[in-house]
């Protein structure tokens, strides 16, 4: 247990440097200096020179690298060339909020998928079960931010009852905060919530077929209590590893609905830096981004571990 | 032994077509330039010659829908064919020395790049070079690799085990002479159905970023930006919104169904190996 | 203690076991053999409620003084793993991987109304009366950590927990190591209450039985004491089954039935086994009865 999770970590923090290696040598690759940037096209080749000497861009690319990545470690996003702002706090902030968001769509996507996966597979013979399969495939199509414009159009539009878009800090409004976040954790839960309908549908169905359930059975058990003590551990192990790919899906969908309803999120921060060219702060939020995914991964990983004793 | 065809292969192959269909007319023929900007016609209801309308430009929506097919289908094709060039021989190679050092480097390399999303790689590839349908359609390929290279390499793992394959090992064949004649053609089923799958991913894909504005940029119709476009009119002409929103999730079901079809009708007995979305 | 009248069991239109009838008496052993597809493995889980979607059984099943055929699964349940217990062929897969091997015990017990802590405790027990070594240790493992024959053993524990009037063991052996095989069988012999042993393995059904039936198509073909049966074979199936079984010298050439067992739903009318039979005439078309003392046939044209 101990060596397989020393494992699975040693993997999480090689990736996460090569991780760094990567966004860092792609956002170098970006044209244009960013110093000349700053300045405008009158500036001075001094001013230039001064400048690029305190973001520190006239060093070798090593040397720039070890220590931005040395920075982040520590917490150190580095000051925004573009604002010259400090960029850890404003990815603090955001990432708060879309932390809430993907979370909030997760859960309601669980709520969804596991009752209507579980029935759905139960059921798999009857006329409601595979009304649920098909509804779930209807579901996948759409996505979430076009989810997020039908949920605004009979929420927002039709019925009035809850805001298109905006976002108030729970510390200002905690009921205002509430109704904000519901639309959009609707149009994230309702679109994952589909997909994971399909994968706890067909990971109960495949442990229905299990001998250990016969054996359930045969000790006494119904179909029903055998599948609760017996299925549904079992079905969770192939659902925690789509549960894993999701979650990071939903951060990426999340950056889309962030734009959808104007919430101050990550994602709404990595648009504004590329429009503004601001290339430390894209880097930072990228790496987050990633970091979250990988980080995700882990989770993961340890999750089969207390979940499956053959791993352990 | 081939599966029957079910009822969602046949919807499936019935939305596809008709979404390569109104791509190749619009080679030909629309009703209208799409991308004439006319004043007049602006906001113009349903009818007399304008099928679903136009929009604020007073562009005729059913002909940008048309275009916006030809847009999805084009990144759709480069993106996968992107994924499936790239990602099949890594997981055939993986796939069939599954324990040697190169298997490992493969698929820890696809586990790194599986926690780049393709809408995070567009935004990178976007800050750099500008947004475009280019750096679209190369983004999805490459964070669709992933998928494919673990389809391919779970489909060559259960090849490798059957008999013709040892047999071929045993007469000496070598390893490039078997993937070629004997694994390709025995998980291409698998193949053709993870790219459908992956290509439904890709249309949603194409669709997330052009409504950021990092996809497919103005003139050219793209249903993402039609969507985008039509998000501050909800309010007055929700019909804006519905048309291209109604043409991506009906596309996006064609491809999954296709695919979930395709599946149980060319390979019965793979189903077990999942098309990874 | 278990009598069976007329047992068929059916999947939509087809028969797939057809009027079977027989008894088992307390601490009696009973052997069922026959082919894969001959409906023995579909008597036992008939027996048991267990039968797979889309499957029927009708005719009755007396356990004592309970009916266990046509009764609702709610009323079933509290039979199974108290009344009447089954251990499957494949130990591999019959436990769960995710729960230790002693819980797995005890929740057969707790099932039924014992305490958790007194069930805990006699699993522990039954685990040893099963012969497995340590026990307590055993008992906190998970079933990965156990081998194939260790594991059917927990198998026989769990069906042995609660004391049942009738153990069924289907193919119990089949895929277990040859070496392994032979305790195992000991094993069942010495602590099965009444036992229906289903097989496809002659030399099993001779070591661990005293009384036989062969199944052939659905239906009891032959049954009867296992020394007669095996010594004197009057059904032709039974003869053909027992002459491709025995050892001959170097050279000679096994015989064996000609054909193959026909798909579910394919048998011919009248006898089941008549187009295969080398004996078979016109008379054959008209299904024979099981007929006889003791040891009983359906042929028309019996071996002597």
């Amino acid at each position: 247990m101990i060596l397989y999770l020393l494992k699975r970590l040693a993997v999480l923090v090689a990736s996460t440097a090569v991780a760094g290696v990567a966004v860092f040598a792609f956002m170098a690759l970006l044209p244009g200096d960013p110093a000349e940037i700053a300045l405008g096209v009158n500036a001075t080749p001094e001013a230039v020179a001064a400048l690029r000497e305190r973001f520190g861009t006239d060093r070798p690319p090593l040397s720039q690298f070890a220590d931005w990545f040395g920075g982040l470690i520590q917490g150190d996003f580095g000051t925004s060339y573009v604002t010259s702002s400090p960029i850890g706090p404003q990815i603090g902030d955001r990432l708060g909020v879309t932390a809430v968001l993907v979370l909030g769509g997760m859960v309601i996507a669980l709520l969804i998928a596991v009752p209507a996966g579980t029935f759905a597979a139960v059921h798999h013979r009857n006329p409601l079960g595979v009304t649920i399969s098909a509804a779930s495939q209807v579901g996948i199509a759409i996505p979430a931010f076009l989810a997020g414009i039908l949920l605004v159009f009979v929420f927002a539009v039709k019925a009035q009852a809850l805001p298109s878009g905006g976002y108030v800090p729970i510390a200002e409004d905690p009921r205002a905060w509430l109704l904000g976040l519901l639309l959009p954790w609707l149009s994230l839960g309702l679109v994952q919530g589909a997909v994971l309908t399909r994968y706890v549908r067909s990971a109960v169905l495949d442990v229905m077929r299990e001998d250990y359930l016969r054996t359930a059975r045969a000790k006494g058990r119904g179909r029903m209590g055998a599948l609760w003590r017996h299925g549904l551990r079992n079905a969770s192990i192939p659902v925690v590893t789509v549960l894993g790919l999701q979650l990071a899906t939903l951060l990426v969908g999340a950056v889309v609905v962030e734009r959808v309803f104007v919430i101050p999120g990550l994602g709404d921060l990595l648009l504004n830096g590329v429009a503004g060219r601001d290339l430390l702060l894209v880097q930072g939020v990228v790496m987050v981004l990633v970091v979250a995914v990988l980080l995700i991964n882990f989770v993961v990983d340890v999750t089969y571990a207390v979940l499956d004793p053959r791993l352990r | 032994m081939r599966g029957r065809v079910n009822a969602g292969l046949i919807a499936g192959a019935v939305l596809v077509g008709i979404v390569v269909l109104a791509a190749l007319v619009s080679f030909v023929w629309t009703p209208h330039d799409p991308t004439l900007v006319d004043a007049s016609n602006k906001l113009r209801e349903p009818g007399g010659g304008y099928l679903l309308g136009a929009d604020k430009f007073g562009r005729d929506t059913f002909s940008q829908l048309m275009v916006g097919a030809r847009t999805t289908l084009y990144v759709g094709i480069v993106a996968v064919g992107i994924a499936a060039l790239i990602g099949t021989p890594l997981g055939v190679i993986a796939g069939m020395t599954p324990r040697g050092w190169l298997a490992e480097l493969i698929m820890r390399v696809n586990d790194l790049v599986f926690a780049f999303p393709a809408l995070l790689l567009a935004v990178m590839l976007g800050a750099v070079y500008g947004a475009g349908t280019l750096t679209a359609m190369i983004a999805i390929g490459v964070a669709t690799v992933p998928a494919f290279a673990r389809v391919a390499r779970a489909a060559t793992m259960q090849v490798m085990v059957t008999d013709y394959i040892l047999a071929a090992r045993a007469a000496g064949r070598r390893r490039a002479a078997i993937a070629v004649r004997h694994v390709l053609p025995n998980i291409g089923s698998m193949l053709i159905v993870q790219a459908s799958v992956s290509f439904a991913i890709a249309i949603l894909a194409e669709a997330a970023l052009s409504f950021l504005g990092f996809g497919t940029r103005p003139p050219i119709p793209s249903w993402g930006r039609m969507l985008q476009e039509s998000q501050e009119l909800l309010f007055s002409t929700p019909r804006l919104a519905l048309w291209p929103g109604l043409a991506i999730a009906l596309a996006v079901l064609g491809f999954n169904l296709l695919g979930d079809g395709l599946r149980d009708y060319l390979d019965p007995k793979l189903r077990r190996i999942r098309a990874e979305r | 203690m278990l009598s069976v009248e007329g047992l068929t069991v059916r999947a939509d239109a087809v028969e797939l076991v057809r009027e079977v009838s027989f008894d088992i008496a307390p601490g009696e052993r009973v052997g069922l053999i026959g082919e894969s597809g001959s409906g023995k493995s579909l008597t036992a889980l008939s027996l048991m409620g267990l039968l797979p979607e889309g499957v029927r059984a009708s005719g009755t099943a007396r356990l004592g003084e309970r009916e266990l055929v046509g009764v609702p699964e709610g009323r079933l349940k509290d039979l199974r793993g108290r009344e009447v217990s089954m251990v499957f062929q494949e130990p591999m897969t019959a436990l769960n991987p995710l729960m230790r091997v002693g819980a797995q015990v005890a929740e057969v017990m707790t099932l039924h109304g014992r305490s958790r802590a007194e069930a805990r405790a006699r699993a522990v027990e039954l685990l040893g009366r099963v012969r497995l070594p340590r026990p307590e240790q055993l008992a906190r493992s998970y079933p990965h950590q156990l081998s194939g024959g260790q594991r059917q053993r927990v198998m026989l524990a769990i069906a042995l927990a609660n004391e049942p009037g009738l153990l069924i063991c289907d193919e119990p052996t089949t895929a277990l190591d040859v070496t392994v095989q032979k305790q195992m069988l000991e094993l069942i012999a010495e602590v099965a209450p009444a036992l229906l042993f289903i097989t496809h393995d002659l030399a099993v059904v001779a070591a661990v039985c005293e009384r036989v039936l062969v199944m052939y198509g659905g239906r009891v073909v032959e049954s009867g004491p296992i020394r007669e049966v095996f010594a004197r074979p009057r059904h032709r199936y039974t003869e053909g089954l027992l002459a491709a079984s025995k050892l001959t010298p170097r050279g000679t050439r096994l015989p064996t039935i000609k054909g193959s067992v026909p798909a579910a739903g394919r048998f011919p009318d009248g006898c089941v086994f008549r187009n295969r039979c080398p004996y078979a005439s016109e008379k054959c078309q008209t299904e024979p009865a099981l007929t006889g003392d003791g040891h009983a046939y359906a042929c028309w044209h019996p071996a002597d």
